[in-house]
């Protein structure tokens, strides 16, 4: 028997000296290409870190059309995309850190992210002046700078929402619920006809955190900003709009809101939950408006999504137009980028306003950074518009969602500890206790 | 003795009872599995053990092939992974000898030292390599995976061998000596060929623990250039969220070869396993 | 010979490949891990030294003690529920004989040949409240509610249920083996003596298998400790670190948290208690054969 198993190990030798002979030298011809920043026919290889691994919807899409007109316009250029969804995106931007960055990555501008990345000074300073012409919204750079130096630019306007089935609302005759005793109602009817009511990707932690905004939002109204900052600078969350903000998300919790098991479901899960019709509604940001365009999902599903936002609470302070919305998610170029001129050059190509913002909204992706309304093309989905008019009607505007307000331990801990005290093996206060000591 | 036979075949049924639940058990999930990927993704919502697909649709394997990349990462791991067993045979076999039949004043503290190794939690080395491969400059290369692939497989490998070098006698290597052999001809045209079962009771074993390792792979590579074969499952998932019966295709499409190699070497596999753990 | 078998400078060519890839893989890390465990380093920047600090915190930590009492729970879980299955069934196995014998033998060994990758995104399906094939077992059995298995309170039996699945094939070959190894002389004189199976099973199979169970327990309690890639893939540790283990842990702080330091400080930890456990083992264990 043993002649047998080495015959099969000799093949398996000749075949690896064969197969790394030619694996091995052509590795080191690539490596050769990327390192010199060109060499004699001016190649030059753009390594690009992302953090959109579905490049054939939504937001990656726009973003490979960018990169492939870029390619077809400047053939000498070579872009090569590595691509990981968020939570293990984050898990290799900070491996990567330690050195050698990639030439462009995505960056979301938050203190939870940026001020450790800023502070080991791995990102390159960008020239503001350049970007006055790119009509980028008033305040949504002030997130990626650190002492007045811009080190990144942002991709979107993000608003905090619940997507829900336009027509299972309508068959069941439900309506969006305009306060938040109506969307507790609304919860137990649904629960009653069969249906999970909310779809919430609880597995990650930080979708929870910023429904949790949303509800703050609503409580404090144009004071949650300046609660959260002071609470973290001060490691005490212990307000009185906090707190009666997290009993807010613990009410809806045990009225049975999430579907079952949300609390350890990822977003995918959670996500066809509402796009197989399985669950009412769906908490999320406005970058899934995208959905309304996704032909993966059912047809009489994605033509019915619509979106509202966390409903007035009686005695809270924020109204229907104080909504939870920030600039977060961004692009941004490494300092020590071996080609970095082309780095930037390529950075301002995606940020020139028949780009992103034109391709995001002909996607249906949701609210770029950017002054979008000459791009109106009548063929927009009605959630698109509605979102848009979301945006347009505020009367406040929350920033930063209260999870990525603190140092990186606090993000963890809390949307660790979201889970625990959602699902009830954790009190409020001592939630409250151990995120505030997470600040410190 | 009617009884006896009787109280034989109630036995034999317990015992081929419990034989039959158990393979249920450890089978019936891979079924499922199987089964499911040749479903659309709507009609997975159906109740019931498993569905009968209206249409089977092979194409789900077709795009779990191409955009799981399959080919690609199946033929990186049939590199490292045939790389790395021929080192750490090579290796653990030299160090072996001199370790056992040799003469020199370390040679227990050295051996010592490198069996140390199979305490070491493999995990707890990924922070600190990661570090040292990245000022190196291997990250993302095939040493990445290969350096401590090797340095993992090592310890028990040098354990196994020195166990069987043991039992060799040594005057196969005596006579060879006095027909005028030097150490490195002992070594490789005399003991090699004796050693053959152990030898391949290592690569079973440095095969069975690499296959399927995806922590170090994910931490030291970025690019699909060495990427393995776990990493068509890892990648689809968030590339096709909204698409279960195709994450289902490439779960069973990475699973394949490991399970048809197995299923065809089973005898050799299973002695080499049983060997390996029970001196190991 | 003797001088032949002396020549220093053949051993070093013997020795140094395999001592080199230990010192760079294995020992090297190690000191790294040591220094920064000293650290308050974010990954980025520059380290500062912080002495003792790391290791005071993780003292106290809650997750970190939550991770080790999961491991003590993994191991209980294979000592006492997939040991005893194993070794029953390898007997039975060795009895069964015949063709049987291979074929089952070679269905129950096919879950470890597969990468934890699909089996944990298999079992995240198969646990799955919607159209997961437990509860769909569960609503054949006339349940109506659906039950969510990875809930704070049942995700680490969860996990343990896949890692004793996983595993079993690999258990149950080693006492396979074992019991191969017992000389049938034994059994033969057993059967004059008029023992029925599960006597001869008590009295003569298993005080044999002793050494065999030995090092399976041994294994267990290792590997339960050095758990890692089925959790990271199943629950990441959560909800609320219910299933947070010492090596996701630590990944967790090193890359998550930005604290590479303190990972490397938990890194230390978990080192030291892997080598004690298995010198502890093996001295315990010894001791008892004298």
């Amino acid at each position: 028997m043993n002649k047998r198993v080495l015959a099969l190990l000799m093949t398996g030798v000749m075949l690896a000296g064969v197969l790394t002979g030619c694996g091995g030298s052509s590795a080191g011809s690539n490596q050769s290409a990327s390192n010199t920043e060109a060499s004699a026919d001016g190649e030059v290889t753009l390594k690009v870190f992302s953090n959109l691994p579905d490049r054939k919807n939504g937001q990656g899409l726009v973003e490979q059309m960018i990169i492939d007109d870029y390619m077809a316009e400047n053939p000498n250029v070579k872009i090569e995309v590595e691509a990981l969804d968020e939570e293990a995106y984050k898990t290799k931007f900070k491996a990567y850190a330690m050195d050698g960055m990639p030439d462009v990555v995505s960056i979301w501008g938050q203190p939870s992210f940026l001020d450790e990345v800023l502070d080991a000074g791995v990102l390159a300073e960008l020239n503001e002046d350049d970007y006055k012409d790119y009509g980028f919204i008033a305040g949504s750079l002030e997130g990626f700078k650190k002492d007045g130096k811009l080190y990144g630019l942002p991709r979107n306007t993000d608003v905090q929402l619940i997507y829900y089935n336009q027509k299972m609302f309508d068959d069941n005759g439900w309506s969006v619920p305009t306060t938040y005793d109506e969307l507790l109602k609304l919860v137990g009817d649904i629960k009653a006809a069969g249906i999970a009511p909310i779809a919430m990707d609880g597995g990650d932690g930080w979708p929870m955190a910023t429904f949790l905004t949303d509800i703050m939002v609503k409580v404090a109204g144009t004071d949650y900003a300046k609660s959260v900052s002071d609470s973290v600078a001060a490691g005490n969350f212990d307000t009185p709009e906090f707190k009666q903000s997290v009993e807010v998300l613990k009410q809806l919790v045990d009225a049975g809101a999430f579907q079952t098991g949300y609390d350890a479901q990822d977003y995918g899960t959670a996500m066809n939950l509402f796009t197989n019709g399985q669950a009412a509604m769906f908490a999320m940001g406005s970058w899934e408006c995208s959905m309304a365009k996704n032909e993966d999902i059912p047809e009489d599903i994605r033509t019915n999504i619509r979106a509202f936002t966390f409903p007035v609470i009686v005695g809270g302070k924020g109204g229907a137009n104080d909504i939870a919305a920030w600039n977060g998610g961004g692009y941004a170029v490494a300092a020590d980028s071996a080609v970095k001129d082309e780095a930037i050059k390529f950075l301002n190509y995606m940020y020139q306003p028949d780009k992103l913002s034109k391709y995001g909204w002909e996607n249906g992706v949701g609210m770029s950074a950017q002054d979008q309304t000459s791009y109106l093309t009548g063929d927009e989905t009605e959630l698109q518009l509605s979102v848009m008019d979301m945006v347009k009607n505020a009367t406040s505007v929350s920033g930063t969602p209260i999870n990525d307000c603190g140092p990186a331990t606090f993000k963890t801990v809390m949307e660790s500890e979201i889970q625990g005290v959602s699902n009830g093996s954790e009190s409020i206060d001592d939630f409250i206790k151990a995120i505030g000591e997470a600040c410190k | 003795m009617n009884e006896k036979r009787k109280k034989g075949s109630i036995g034999k049924i317990l015992l081929w009872a419990i034989l039959i639940i158990m393979a249920v058990i450890q089978i019936f999930p891979l079924i499922w599995l199987v089964d499911f990927s040749l479903c659309s993704s709507n009609e997975m919502f159906t109740s019931g053990l498993l569905v009968i697909p209206e249409r089977i649709r092979w194409d789900n394997y077709v795009i779990a092939f191409r955009d799981g990349n399959v080919m690609h990462y199946l033929l990186n791991s049939i590199i490292i992974n045939v790389l790395a067993v021929i080192i750490v045979i090579f290796i653990s076999m030299m160090a072996a000898f001199a370790c056992t039949r040799m003469h020199w004043k370390l040679r227990s503290f050295v051996m010592t030292l490198m069996l140390l190794g199979m305490m070491i939690p493999i995990h707890a080395t990924l922070l600190p390599n990661y570090k040292i491969y990245n000022y190196f400059h291997i990250t993302d290369t095939i040493w990445a995976l290969l350096i401590p692939y090797v340095a993992f497989s090592l310890p028990q490998a040098l354990f196994l061998m020195t166990g069987f070098l043991a039992s060799i006698p040594k005057e196969l290597e005596e006579a060879a000596v006095i027909d005028g052999c030097g150490v490195y001809r002992v070594v490789f045209q005399v003991i090699m060929p004796l050693l053959k079962p152990s030898i391949s009771t290592v690569a079973i074993m440095t095969f069975l623990n690499n296959w399927n390792e995806f922590m170090m792979a994910s931490t030291y590579l970025s690019t699909p250039k060495w990427k393995t074969l776990p990493f068509s499952v890892l990648e689809f998932t968030g590339q096709y969220s909204s698409n279960y019966a195709v994450q289902f295709a490439v779960m069973a499409l990475s699973a394949a070869p490991a399970v048809i190699v197995y299923i065809v070497l089973n005898k050799h596999i299973t002695k080499g396993v049983a060997m390996g753990a029970v001196k190991g | 010979m003797r001088k032949l078998y002396s020549n220093k400078k053949v051993i070093l060519s013997l020795v140094a490949p395999g001592l080199l890839v230990f010192i760079c893989a294995i020992l090297a890390p190690i000191c790294l891990s040591v220094y920064y465990g000293f650290t308050d380093y974010s990954g980025m920047g520059t380290p500062k030294f912080i002495g003792l600090q790391n290791y005071v915190e993780l003292f106290h930590d809650a997750a970190f003690g939550r991770s080790l009492f999961n491991s003590f729970l993994l191991a209980l879980g294979f000592i006492f529920i997939q040991h005893p299955i194993a070794i029953v069934v390898a007997a039975v196995l060795d009895k069964i004989g015949g063709k049987a014998e291979s074929f089952f033998r070679c269905v129950y060994f096919i879950p470890n040949v597969i990468s934890v990758a699909v089996i944990a995104y298999l079992w995240k399906f198969i646990y799955n409240p919607d159209f997961g094939l437990l509860n769909n077992i569960l609503h054949a059995f006339g349940v109506k509610e659906s039950v969510n298995f990875l809930s704070q309170q049942t995700a680490i039996y969860a996990v343990l249920v896949v890692l004793i699945w996983h595993g079993f094939g690999w258990g149950m070959l080693i006492y396979y083996t074992g019991i191969k190894n017992i000389d049938p002389v034994l059994y033969e004189a057993a059967a004059v003596d008029g023992a029925g199976w599960w006597t001869t099973f008590f009295h003569v199979t298993l005080p044999l298998m002793k050494p065999v169970i030995q090092i399976n327990v041994t294994m267990a309690i290792i590997s339960a400790l050095k758990q890692m890639e089925t959790v990271y893939l199943l629950t990441g540790g959560g909800p609320a670190n219910s299933t947070q283990f010492a090596a996701n842990y630590l990944y967790q702080q090193a890359f998550k948290a930005f604290r590479y330091g303190y990972g490397n400080a938990i890194g230390v930890v978990f080192i030291a208690l892997c080598v004690a456990v298995t010198v502890i083992l093996n001295t315990v264990f010894k001791e008892k054969e004298v």
